[in-house]
């Protein structure tokens, strides 16, 4: 019974999700779409660093160097041939004859954003709280490095453009879903249990037989492939990508987005990634009218501040919202 | 590439590494006493360098005098970011601090870009501190000199401070246990408070040298040097002093060096470079030079 | 007449001449998009002052296509791609005639091709790679000249006029100006007979440049000239630090340097023999120019801050001279009259699209600086 009626919602939701597209796709204006279709790629970075640095309690900032990775293998991938040709000439051959649809090449991009987790994960997450945040950030200047220097097969500073504009509200739409799934999935699954054990005190997990080490490796991992794939998603919603697209402030953007809405928390993540996504775009025509250009930053910053003095532990905590808790096994309580 | 030149980049790097040293020690102090990692810090590096252009501009005041307002500027700047935004979230998780101090952040330099306008500004010190000075093959001027040996002379009253006084008594308990030390009569908000104006006047002559150092000043100047400081403090080991000491210097030779010793290719790699030794130190060393591993157990 | 047919008249006339306001109509909304705040709004907070001064001048002056206001709508992108695609969007979709802005690149790419799909012209005021047209379309203008044409025209000077037989050249490598900046300029001096003995790089937000100066101290066989392509944060520093290690060679770039910091930072005593090449604008003493200057002065209470603020200037008045040729603000229509643009006077130069490139045919002016002062050494023309 449980698992039918738990079913049930979630085939509602997805088709109100559904209909919600259709509805958009039909009314709102490209600039609109536009700002909505980036809250649905921040909500996905939002929720998948949730799960890396939420969920278990890491404190990574590398977050937007697995989305360059995969927006680069994505980019280089959904390329076609003669442009290849024109614009890179050097890349290698089984590459430069290569052209893909767009899924396979998300896809692709997602795992080679988690392959890359996976190899520096072991080192690098022998460290722990600032030294690991301090780490994360190297990896992801290294990479940016990698990315300007590496001209044969990115082009540099330039970066590559004239990108397809693949990325489709129904697109978004899909792996919005998809991450959310995966995430609530993974929350309420013995694995989520074991990742937020260690989150709260290792000590004690360890002593119940937890593997700390693979536990936070597959939360990097997991939290790479979505960033990957948001990588590959953002590329092609803006048509270009250099290798400052992805930066050190993004990641501190991200960071703030999983601590404010609630470490640990989905709910907190998606709520947080639209306020702050759709709040910068408000807040702008009254930078615009007033001419005091930055005012808007500082506006969001003071609200930030404001809400981290009144809630600390962010807008949910870990909890979520009473709708979104899976159905409990009865504890000798009627339902 | 004769001794002569390997001795003038060594040089060159110990000179950058006093001033990131002066900034990561600050910042360590800050993050010892209430586990804060402050983001702000190098603005107000930024807003040091900015004050020590509109004090140098009034005429008859000289410049020694210049500098120990800086500090002043520096400390009082320090300490109204703790009243106004650190002081209401004492207690919370850690992480909250930090993105506080990155809301402090983004809020200085947007009102710097708004007062001051984005344009880079010269700024130059008086023209007898340009002097240049050469002892053999190695070359630095009057100015670079000040820098180091102020910058020094401040780590060592600092050390004096910390470890001879009876405030340096309460900040190094307030540091290893805030609960207990409150309980033992330590005025903890007095002693936090303290421990930010040292701190952030520390920043704040930092920015000093950093104009008379680079001759241009911005409003953006301070992410740089707040960059380095974190790293600098996290070579050395979060929360210890002397560490950030080290870990600046260390950050200072490291960027000249690499860029200095490798073939010209490379120049452009140095960020790579200097991250990836940084990753290996802490492989090494997970805790930084210094660092002791209760330090997550906050 | 009687009194009562006078108020009646007289009452009409005022109600004609309250509605004529109306009658001419709404304004014509041009989209600036500019990184206002963020490491690219030194360079580009200039250029929106200079394209709003030049509205105001052309509504004082009566307006366009019969009383119609021009109206700039900055928008501030934030030195962030993801705002630039968003900006230009909504500039889009506020119904903007034309869009302008950036003074880089990237930005340049992230926002144009938005507008020529959907065929509004865009027109940057300070990017200078020459093959923007070509990548993004034919609705794509630029003001500058290219880069391929600055660095000609330095590498030109250096060769036949600092007599340079032996070449140094350092590059910042994180920004594709600058890399294609000295990709053209080594190009032209090999053409000339001339040999670089030594290549150097930096990145954007480097502050020391000893490593490089000791290489360049040391170089086999000494070179004549060091050529560095640098943006202006990094142009004052670098003069400063190899003037203070006692080298005298002449120092050249391009646009980058164009910047009162290269004299400012080192100081008149070290700001010596350094040339660059730049939009026909400093030092200038056309009528354009000097009365761009005084306005400037007059509305900002401070001289311009760098040449992008003319190139501003100059990119709201070539699309107001195109509106006007074009008699209307349709996007084909107007596309069309910016491409038959030939010898409008801008504050920059004279601005022609006469090239199958799509890169205007434009001066280049060469500066010299001597002993902290700027002056115009020599003027280059592209061959047509």
């Amino acid at each position: 019974m449980d698992l039918r009626r738990s079913f049930r919602l979630l085939i509602l939701a997805a088709l109100a999700g559904a209909g919600l597209v259709l509805v958009m796709q039909a009314t709102l204006d490209d600039y609109i779409l536009s700002i909505v279709k980036f809250v649905g790629i921040y909500t996905i970075l939002a929720v998948s660093l949730n799960m890396t640095n939420g969920y278990t309690g890491l404190f990574s900032l590398g977050h937007p160097g697995f989305m360059a990775i995969g927006g680069y293998a994505t980019a280089l991938l959904t390329f076609p041939v003669e442009r290849k040709a024109m614009f890179l000439p050097d890349l290698p051959a089984w590459l430069a004859g290569l052209a893909l649809p767009f899924l396979p090449s998300l896809l692709a991009g997602g795992l080679c954003a988690a392959l890359t987790a996976l190899i520096i994960g072991p080192p690098v997450l022998r460290l722990r709280g600032h030294y690991l945040a301090v780490a994360t950030m190297g990896f992801l200047i290294i990479v940016q490095v990698m990315i300007t220097n590496w001209d044969s097969v990115t082009r540099g500073p330039l970066g590559l453009n004239g990108l397809a504009e693949l990325t489709s509200l129904w697109w978004i739409y899909f792996w919005v879903a998809l991450t959310f799934y995966v995430a609530w999935k993974l929350k309420f699954s013995s694995r989520g249990r074991t990742m937020l054990a260690v989150r709260d005190d290792e000590m004690a997990a360890q002593t119940l037989g937890v593997d700390v080490f693979r536990t936070r490796v597959f939360a990097l991992v997991i939290g790479a492939f979505f960033a990957g794939v948001a990588g590959g998603l953002w590329a092609h919603l803006i048509t270009a990508i250099t290798p400052t697209s992805f930066s050190l402030v993004m990641a501190f953007n991200l960071v703030v987005m999983v601590v404010v809405g609630g470490s640990g928390s989905i709910a907190g993540s998606l709520i947080t990634a639209v306020f702050f996504t759709v709040i910068t775009e408000v807040l702008r025509p009254l930078e615009e009218g007033l001419e005091l250009y930055g005012i808007s930053e500082i506006t969001m910053a003071l609200i930030l501040i404001l809400i981290l003095i009144y809630r600390p532990e962010g807008l949910f905590g870990s909890r979520e919202p009473a709708c979104l808790q899976p159905d409990e096994p009865a504890r000798g309580e009627r339902k | 590439m004769g001794a002569g030149y390997i001795a003038q980049q060594i040089v060159n790097g110990l000179i950058l590494g006093s001033m990131y040293a002066l900034v990561a020690i600050g910042f360590s102090m800050i993050y010892g006493i209430i586990r804060l990692i402050n983001f702000a810090h190098g603005d107000i590096v930024m807003i040091g360098a900015f004050a020590t252009l509109g004090l140098m501009a009034i005429p008859g005041v000289p410049f020694p005098l210049v500098a120990v307002m800086v500090l002043g500027v520096g400390g009082l700047v320090g300490v109204l970011i703790e009243r106004g935004a650190f002081r209401p979230m004492r207690g919370a998780p850690q992480v909250t601090g930090f993105i506080a101090s990155l809301a402090v952040s983004i809020i200085l330099q947007n009102l710097g870009i708004l007062i001051l306008s984005a344009q880079p500004r010269n700024f130059s010190f008086p023209a007898y501190l340009q002097v240049m000075i050469n002892l053999g093959p190695v070359s630095f001027r009057l100015v670079d000199l000040m820098i180091m040996v102020t910058a020094l002379v401040l780590m060592l009253v600092l050390m004096a401070v910390v470890y001879r006084t009876k405030l340096g008594v309460a900040m190094r308990a307030t540091a290893e246990d805030l609960d207990v030390a409150r309980l033992m009569g330590i005025d903890i908000n007095r002693t936090i408070m303290v421990t930010f104006a040292i701190g952030s006047a520390l920043a704040g002559i930092a920015g000093l040298m950093w104009g008379g150092k680079f001759g241009q000043i911005d409003p953006l100047l301070g992410f740089v040097p707040g960059l380095k400081a974190f790293v600098a403090a996290v070579i050395g080991g979060v929360g210890s002093i002397a560490g950030a000491m080290v870990g600046g210097f260390v950050l200072g030779l490291a960027e000249v060096l690499f860029v200095g010793l490798l073939p010209p290719i490379y120049s452009a790699y140095r960020d790579a470079f200097v991250f990836s030794t940084l990753i290996v130190i802490l492989l090494i060393l997970p805790n930084g030079l210094f660092g002791r591993s209760s330090e997550e157990r906050a | 007449m009687s009194r009562k047919t006078l108020t009646i008249l007289l009452t009409g006339l005022l109600c004609l001449l309250m509605a004529l306001p109306a009658l001419a109509g709404e304004p014509i909304k041009l989209g600036a998009l500019y990184n206002l705040t963020g490491g690219m709004s030194s360079i580009d907070a200039p250029a929106l002052n200079g394209a709003k001064l030049k509205a105001k001048l052309i509504n004082q002056a009566g307006g366009l296509l019969g009383g119609r206001k021009l109206v700039v709508i900055g928008i501030d992108t934030k030195t962030n791609q993801k705002a630039a695609a968003t900006g230009a969007k909504k500039a889009l979709a506020m119904g903007v005639v034309a869009g302008l802005g950036y003074g880089d690149t990237t930005f340049v790419m992230a926002a144009a091709p938005l507008f020529q799909k959907k065929k509004v012209p865009f027109v940057t005021s300070g990017a200078t790679h020459p093959m923007l047209p070509r990548w993004v379309g034919n609705y794509m203008f630029m003001v500058p000249f290219g880069d391929d044409d600055q660095s000609f025209a330095i590498a030109d000077f250096t060769i036949k006029k600092l007599k340079a037989k032996n070449v140094a050249i350092w590059t910042d490598n994180s920004m594709d100006f600058t890399k294609a900046l000295s990709k053209f300029y080594k190009q032209r001096i090999q053409k000339l007979g001339g040999k670089v003995v030594l290549e150097d790089f930096f990145m954007m937000g480097d502050k020391d440049f000893s490593a490089q100066i000791a290489r360049l101290k040391n170089a086999k066989p000494k070179p004549d000239v060091v050529f560095i392509s640098a943006i202006p944060n990094e142009a004052g520093l670098t003069v400063k630090q190899i003037r203070e290690a006692g080298l005298k060679l002449p120092i050249v770039s391009g646009d980058g340097f164009d910047t009162e910091l290269v004299t400012t930072v080192p100081g008149p005593k070290l700001a010596n023999d350094v040339y660059f090449s730049t939009h026909t604008y400093r030092e200038d003493k056309r009528p354009e120019v000097l009365a761009f200057v005084e306005a400037y002065k007059k509305e900002y209470g401070h001289p311009p801050e760098n040449a992008f603020a003319a190139l501003g200037f100059d990119a709201v008045g070539l699309i107001a001279d195109a509106i006007k040729r074009a008699k209307s603000t349709d996007g084909p229509a107007l596309r069309d009259a910016l491409a038959a643009t030939r010898g409008y006077k801008a504050v920059t130069g004279e601005i022609s699209y006469t090239r199958p490139s799509g890169v205007p045919l434009k001066a280049v002016s060469i500066i010299g600086v001597h002993n902290g002062k700027y002056k115009v050494e020599e003027i280059w023309m592209p061959q047509k």
